[in-house]
């Protein structure tokens, strides 16, 4: 035991900072962390997917695959998938073209740089709780401050009920999540903005490239290594977003706003069916592993400092 | 001219960006000094004269605010300091040591995010009462690690790569250890990093509200936004009280920002600058 301590100390201490076993080492807690926190969860959740089990931790029989086939015989999993879908299409798109605005602005020189960069972060700051009671009574149908602007406007003659009506709740959801989103991702943005070396463009400017093609082909480029991380993390994120939907809407009117993660978390304490629930649990990671897997052989990383990607 | 055009452009997309996210919270917040009756009437007016702090006595006497407070304050604190120590571990493995499979092992942390907490939820709930953790606070730190370390790790990649080639070999050969490297060279280079995760951590400690609503039973070991999450069904439409919390559990975490916030936005972007 000594002569194993004194050996690993010395490990410590040799010189070669860059080799194997220490790189292992440094980056084996996290992974430990990982594969405890996820993957035995993980494989405990496929198991659960091909039993019958109903109320959380009460015995289960073994019924193979019939949960999938309930599941994807199901309307309503087809129908959360494709709101799941537009979910995160949707909100990809109107938070990428307020983010990119943002940081654009952010950007610039102006007074009050420091001030606007600070706080611009501040709906993603505050709980998901509060962006909740926040939003439900601003957009009541009855007493909402948005109604008021949408009827003194003249935008509708009556007022709308934003979160109660199946035509609206899905697209509100989408836009007071985006809200909560844009200003961090601008942050990601603009540090990628930050890192463009500013003689690209004088060197543009001086070939005589006009603003939209400086844009296409320099800043677009240059911030390749930041949006692909970001695109792919993003997505994933969206994609398992739970918690402002449930606490907005719970899934309602009627399932219109109840994507993947929603129906999982109602199938599984609402309606005690853990088995079909774990089953779509599977059939969202497989999905997200599939995109990720397509995401990183065809999608263009862009050059890296760091050289991992 | 066109100077003055672009620059007033500039100036009006800031404005109506920090609009559209700083004004709906001032507008919950002044609703919190209004009474219940004069929130489910429709308009912008306010009166003034009638402003008062009774939604936050209600509150007061509804709910164990310090005691969420100081829960969530122990499980946003303790997360944060656990992730930042596996993720800049994790960090200077992955950005400045060599060996072979470190770049699917890279791809592995990111691609963490596909399992959605949702799916891990069930598991992960009967694991911790396995171990007897349900009702912990540490049940809550696990889980927010395993959901910000592996981001961290990658918000603190412009650093490590910034850090000039050679000068851990420098310090080799003057005689440091790895560790003393690790700490006394390449910590004080990366510190806008690890600041920019740490802050990163706490947020996302502080307002993870799913896990929280599921592990905690006891009203003693509540954090803030699930004691306070209780009253949007309690309090249905009672807003003065609602706001009052919602008010209530913003707080805190701004006061942290205020103080922090700056290091937030430098740690993302200095590390890049060139």
């Amino acid at each position: 035991m000594k002569a194993r301590q004194t050996s690993f100390r010395a490990f410590l201490h040799d010189a070669r900072t860059g080799s194997a076993p220490f790189g292992y080492l440094l980056v084996g807690p996290l992974v430990l962390w990982l594969v405890i926190t996820i993957a035995i969860p993980l494989i405990y959740a496929v198991y659960v997917g091909f039993t019958d089990a109903g109320i959380i931790g009460t015995e289960a029989d073994f019924i193979g695959f019939e949960n999938y086939a309930t599941v994807l015989g199901d309307a309503e999993f087809r129908s959360a998938f494709g709101r799941s879908l537009i979910w995160a299409v949707g909100g990809a798109v109107v938070q990428t073209v307020l983010a990119f605005a943002t940081a654009l602005a952010l950007n610039q020189a102006f007074r009050g740089r420091r001030f606007a960069r600070t706080w611009i972060i501040l709906s993603w700051i505050i709980p998901t709780i509060v962006i909740a009671i926040l939003w439900r009574w601003m957009l009541n149908a009855s007493y909402g401050i948005a109604n008021f602007f949408v009827t003194t406007l003249g935008i509708s003659e009556t007022p709308i009920d934003f979160l109660g009506s199946p035509k609206w709740a899905l697209p509100t959801v989408i836009m007071i999540n985006a809200w909560r989103w844009f200003p961090f991702l601008a942050l990601l943005i603009l540090a990628g903005l930050q890192s463009i070396p500013g003689e690209l463009y004088e060197a543009a400017k001086v070939d005589g490239a006009n603003a939209t093609q400086r844009f296409f082909n320099i800043t677009m480029p240059q911030l390749q290594p930041v949006l692909y991380v970001v695109g792919l993390i993003g997505t994933l994120w969206a994609f398992n977003i739970f918690d402002v939907i449930w606490l907005l809407t719970q899934g309602g009117p009627s399932g219109a706003t109840q994507t993947l993660p929603v129906m999982i978390y109602d199938r599984a304490f609402n309606g005690f069916a853990m088995g079909e629930a774990s089953a779509i649990s599977v059939l969202l990671c497989a999905f997200l592993l599939i995109f990720s897997v397509l995401y990183i052989m065809f999608v263009p990383a862009g050059e890296s400092d760091t050289e991992v990607f | 001219m066109g100077y003055a055009v672009r620059q007033g452009f500039r100036y009006a997309v800031v404005v109506v960006v920090l609009g559209i996210v700083i004004v709906p919270f001032l507008w919950v917040f002044l609703a919190s000094f209004r009474p219940n009756s004069e929130l489910i009437q429709q308009g912008i007016g306010i009166n003034f004269d009638t402003l008062t702090l009774d939604n936050y006595r209600d509150l007061q006497q509804a709910a164990q605010y310090f005691t969420y407070l100081a829960n969530s304050a122990i499980v946003a604190v303790s997360s944060m300091v656990v992730s930042i120590t596996l993720a800049l571990l994790a960090a200077y493995s992955v950005y400045r040591t060599r060996y072979p499979g470190r770049r699917p092992l890279y791809l592995a942390l990111i691609i963490t995010y596909v399992f959605p907490g949702v799916v891990l939820l069930i598991p992960l709930y009967q694991l911790m009462g396995k171990v007897g953790l349900i009702n912990n606070l540490l049940s809550l730190v696990i889980v927010n690690v395993t959901f910000t370390a592996p981001f961290s790790v990658w918000l603190m990649r412009g650093f490590f790569g910034a850090i000039p080639a050679g000068i851990e070999e420098a310090a080799a050969i003057d005689g440091a250890g790895r560790m003393r490297i690790l700490f006394s060279i390449v910590l004080p280079l990366t510190a806008p990093g690890i600041a920019a995760a740490a802050i990163f951590s706490f947020v996302w400690s502080w307002t993870e509200y799913m896990f929280a609503s599921a592990f905690i039973v006891d009203e003693g070991k509540k954090t803030l936004p699930v004691g306070l999450g209780a009253f949007i069904q309690q309090y249905n439409i009672d807003w003065g009280i609602l706001t009052a919390a919602a008010v209530a559990t913003a707080v805190p975490v701004i006061v942290v920002f205020a103080f922090i916030g700056r290091y937030f936005v430098e740690g993302l972007t200095a590390g890049a600058e060139k």
